[in-house]
């Protein structure tokens, strides 16, 4: 007890918060932010071997730049259609009270704990043609023959739920009384909505556009596998999927290495381009909403319409997310068994486990920190910056950031470079934001006060956090960690791009699709799903045990 | 329990003054309200004194030792918040026991302690409900309950009577004064209120733009307030202006218009610019003789107890006035009166460089 004490003494001393502060600030810079945009150097240190390499070879570069225009047309595509289409089931979660709205509310979410390579496999079944050998349900789809629609169709499976999470959360902040004066005012339901609240939602909106085209854009894992499903697919990338198969290359062929480089400088510049384009653009461009055509839009508001867009919003959640995502369960039920070997596929799945673990504890245990700076202490320049700065990693394309990080440690071989830790670092870095947001967005929410209060009580700073306000905030620290968790578990690109040769257990499920053993995938990704349920449900129970009996 | 003393105490936030020099003591066991115009600085003041902010520069001293550096959680100076902060996460009972165990008292002692203050604010019969159950005069007392049960030997009120309703507001100054005194802590106690202030304090600190510009007992602030700002905000002021035309004995002061009133005496020179100011409640209106302004009744409040006339003297703006509501129908808008007030209830400031209107800006 007393050493414990003398422990609480010492980390609430001023010199070691200080301390701790420029720690927490430095790790962030360190090993989150420079190594995602390290390989931005290249472009000045090494311009000789990619402009020889790269843009003097004219076939390479055709290669890049399609896969690169397909990657930015597939991730706006995908986002537009998930506006469209999350707007009214968004609307419909936070303003309509019906029967099973819990129910969908869970739905909703269920893809986020699907690992996005049981996902691709998932779709790319119940749409795509599919080769003989695969033995597909006859009651799939399988129609799909485009390379580039099927991964539409499957980014938005993964992207959905962001833009619907982010819009209704948005709406739910948005005061339903500013309709009703509308309303009052003799505008018809559709004109109140489009004129009024509508302008009122940019916020969400950013957040739901940046979320869903850096995670369509980001997307490796996934989209191989579905591409290797498919028939026919040959020749069609992504720039992250270009990324991962240069990288395995690139272990016997160095030569590879500024196409990589110039991939990835790529990826990320336009990128971060974009997300500034974006911010600048949604946030001061006035859109013409002030027009108003009231008797169209008096039909539009009552009888058949809004009946007939809300029930279009349930059957394309039940179509295009739901059954696409599930659909490997009735694969595995109707085709012959043909079981393999399952040892590798167990060891991989382990070795998953115990990086999402071990990433998920540095996220939670050096990110709750950061956030506790960004939202409290810290001066206000400082924690603005810090808080821009959060961002980056979430929108740089996961390959690429892998590729960066992995070039970044290996350049300055400060650490020693065994592949597991840097597999930890770079799942790190592109988590990291996930738990920062979570927590420093729920942070901003509870009024100082009460820690301050506990202070004057006689409490440390370290048990006004305990005491006080991680009760507050558990159940945000919980949604940032199973965030972190389900994304490191389920991550390909990065993992490919940062070491070639490790196999985790979507990087095996990708192996096991590319050489047709489509039984065994489908099986592992069943299992890889239900691990991740089960991983988060006892996640929840966990926490939801610590609190006491009331 | 410690006197408190504060050493010109400077704190800068982006351009903005919160404290401009503080400096003023709290004797041991006083009750001390901090009474100003929002953005005065009173909070910056409280947080201070907790050590929530750190001053730029400056000394804040808890019976003569220099606690400046001093971390809030060993000050013994509990703060409570407008709306109390009580964790909503725990009930009565373990709010109450929040201080006792984080500061590792024996089990024994914690119990005595939470029995007696709950036993004190009268809420032993509620210890087990959650703060949201309990009405605004309940979550007070529990917020009171759990400052002293922390071994608290100073409580600083930031507005802590603000989020009540009107009546319970009032009836609740004296509950909350007597607490405090019974148990001799020493106690400071921000507010905008000034009726508030003249009711619970021994003494008041009129702040604005982070400066202390009066500290006296409430009756001094009231009868002899050392600038019309602070005539004005304690106890609604009407002012008059011009120039000294006697300065023996009671004060003559005239204007351009050859208009005189008189004040009571002070140290001023002959030709000497002049406010005089007169509270609402010393000014007297009639129509029977003849006083120092004639004007014309522009306005007739009526507020309960109270009767508000307005009366519009030309070149002069508006004079209120405050009389007891049996005087209603003695006035009626149009009427012409007569203002008086008796010499030794008016005040003489001497107006510097700054003009009336700049020094009665609340901002």
């Amino acid at each position: 007890m007393k050493r414990i004490d003398s422990l609480i003494d010492f980390i609430s001393g001023r010199n070691f918060r200080k301390g701790w502060h420029v720690f927490i600030i430095a790790f962030f810079l360190i090993f989150v932010i420079l190594p995602t945009v390290y390989v931005l150097t290249y472009a000045y240190t090494e311009w000789d071997a990619i402009e020889s390499g790269v843009l003097g070879n004219k076939e390479t570069m055709d290669i890049i730049m399609s896969a690169i225009a397909a990657s930015f047309e597939i991730a706006a595509i995908v986002t537009v259609i998930d506006f469209a289409v999350g707007l009214p089931m968004a609307w419909m979660l936070v303003r309509k009270k019906f029967r099973g709205k819990n129910f969908v509310d869970t739905l909703i979410d269920m893809p986020l704990a699907v690992p996005t390579a049981a996902l691709g496999f998932s779709s790319a079944i119940f749409w795509a043609t599919t080769p003989g050998a695969m033995d597909a349900p006859p009651f799939a789809f399988g129609a799909i023959t485009s390379p580039m629609l099927l991964i539409i169709l499957l980014h938005i499976v993964f992207s959905y739920p962001y833009m619907v999470r982010s819009l209704s959360a948005i709406l739910e902040q948005i005061d339903e009384t500013y309709e009703i004066a509308g309303q009052t005012l003799g505008a018809s339901k559709l004109t109140a909505v489009r004129t009024i609240t509508l302008p009122l939602f940019r916020a969400g909106l950013i957040t739901g556009i940046i979320l869903c085209f850096s995670r369509s854009l980001s997307e490796t894992g996934g989209t191989m596998i579905a591409l290797a499903t498919m028939a026919n697919s040959a020749g069609f990338n992504t720039g992250p999927t270009l990324i991962g198969t240069w990288k395995r290359l690139s272990e016997t062929n160095p030569d590879l290495v500024p196409q990589l480089a110039f991939v990835s400088i790529l990826l990320i510049v336009v990128a971060l381009v974009l997300l500034i384009v974006l911010k600048l653009v949604v946030m001061k461009v006035r859109l013409p909403m002030g027009k108003v055509w009231p008797t169209p839009e008096k039909i539009l508001s009552r009888g058949l319409v809004p009946k007939l867009k809300d029930g279009s919003a349930v059957f394309f959640l039940a179509l295009f997310i739901l059954i696409p995502s599930f659909f490997i369960f009735s694969y595995v039920l109707t085709s012959s068994a043909s079981l393999g070997d399952w040892g590798p596929f167990m060891s991989s799945l382990g070795y998953s486990f115990a990086i999402a673990a071990i990433v998920t504890a540095i996220d939670l245990g050096l990110g709750i920190p950061l956030a506790m700076y960004i939202s409290r202490s810290g001066s206000k320049r400082i924690s603005h910056s810090l808080d821009v700065l959060v961002n980056v990693p979430l929108i740089v394309p996961t390959a690429a950031l892998g590729f960066s990080l992995g070039q970044f440690w290996t350049d300055q071989s400060l650490v020693p470079s065994v592949p597991t830790l840097l597999i930890i670092m770079a799942h790190v870095a592109f988590t990291y934001p996930l738990v920062v947001r979570n927590v420093a967005g729920a942070v901003e929410e509870i009024d100082p006060s009460y820690e301050e209060t506990a202070r004057t009580l006689g409490a440390k700073p370290i048990q006004g956090f305990r005491r006080v306000l991680y009760p507050m905030i558990k159940s945000s620290i919980l949604a940032g960690a199973i965030m972190a968790f389900t994304r490191s578990l389920g991550e390909t690109g990065a993992t490919q791009a940062v070491v070639a040769d490790v196999v985790t257990a979507p990087v095996y499920i990708v192996d096991l699709v590319s050489s047709n053993q489509f039984y065994l995938a489908g099986l592992a990704c069943i299992i890889l799903i239900v691990v991740s349920y089960a991983a988060m449900l006892f996640l929840r129970y966990m926490t939801r045990k610590k609190r006491r009996v009331v | 329990m410690p006197d408190i003393r504060l050493e010109d105490v400077h704190k800068h936030y982006d351009g903005i003054k919160a404290a401009d020099g503080l400096d003023f003591s709290v004797k041991d066991g006083e009750y001390v309200c901090l009474l100003g115009p929002t953005g005065a600085g009173k909070t910056t003041a409280l947080r201070i004194i907790a050590g929530l902010i750190d001053p730029d520069s400056g000394r804040v001293l808890f019976d003569g030792e220099d606690v400046t550096a001093v971390e809030p959680e060993d000050r013994r100076a509990v703060l409570l918040s407008q709306t109390y902060s009580l964790f909503p996460q725990m009930t009565v009972a373990e709010n109450i026991l929040f201080g006792p165990i984080i500061r590792n008292w024996p089990e024994e002692a914690r119990n005595k302690t939470l029995a007696n203050m709950l036993d004190m604010v009268r809420l032993t019969r509620r210890s087990d409900a959650y703060p949201r159950e309990l009405s605004g005069g309940m979550q007070q007392r529990t917020a009171l309950a759990r400052a002293l049960a922390s071994g608290a030997q100073v409580l600083l009120l930031d507005e802590p009577l603000r989020a009540l309703d009107a009546r319970l507001r009032i009836s609740l100054r004296h509950d909350l004064r007597s607490l405090a005194k019974s148990l001799k802590i020493t106690t400071i106690h921000v507010t905008h209120d000034q009726d508030e202030a003249l009711v619970m304090a021994d003494r008041i600190a009129v702040i604005r733009n982070g400066r202390v510009l009066q500290m006296d007992t409430p009756m001094e602030v009231f009868d002899r307030p050392v600038s019309p700002f602070v005539a004005n905000f304690v106890g609604q002021s009407n002012f008059f202006q011009g120039s000294v035309v006697r300065a023996n004995g009671n004060v003559e002061v005239r204007d351009e218009q050859g208009r005189a009133v008189f004040a009571r005496a002070m140290e001023v020179e002959m030709g000497e610019k002049v406010v005089v100011g007169i509270k609402v409640g010393n000014t007297e209106i009639t129509k029977e003789w003849e006083g120092y302004l004639q004007g014309v009744v522009e306005r007739i409040l009526f507020e309960g107890r109270n009767l508000f006339i307005d009366v519009m003297v030309s070149g002069l703006g508006r004079f209120s006035s405050r009389m007891p509501a049996g005087k209603k129908g003695e006035f009626a808008v149009g009427d012409k009166v007569s203002i008086r007030w008796a010499p030794d209830k008016a005040t003489v400031f001497t107006m510097r460089d700054r003009s009336l209107d700049d020094e009665l800006r609340v901002e």
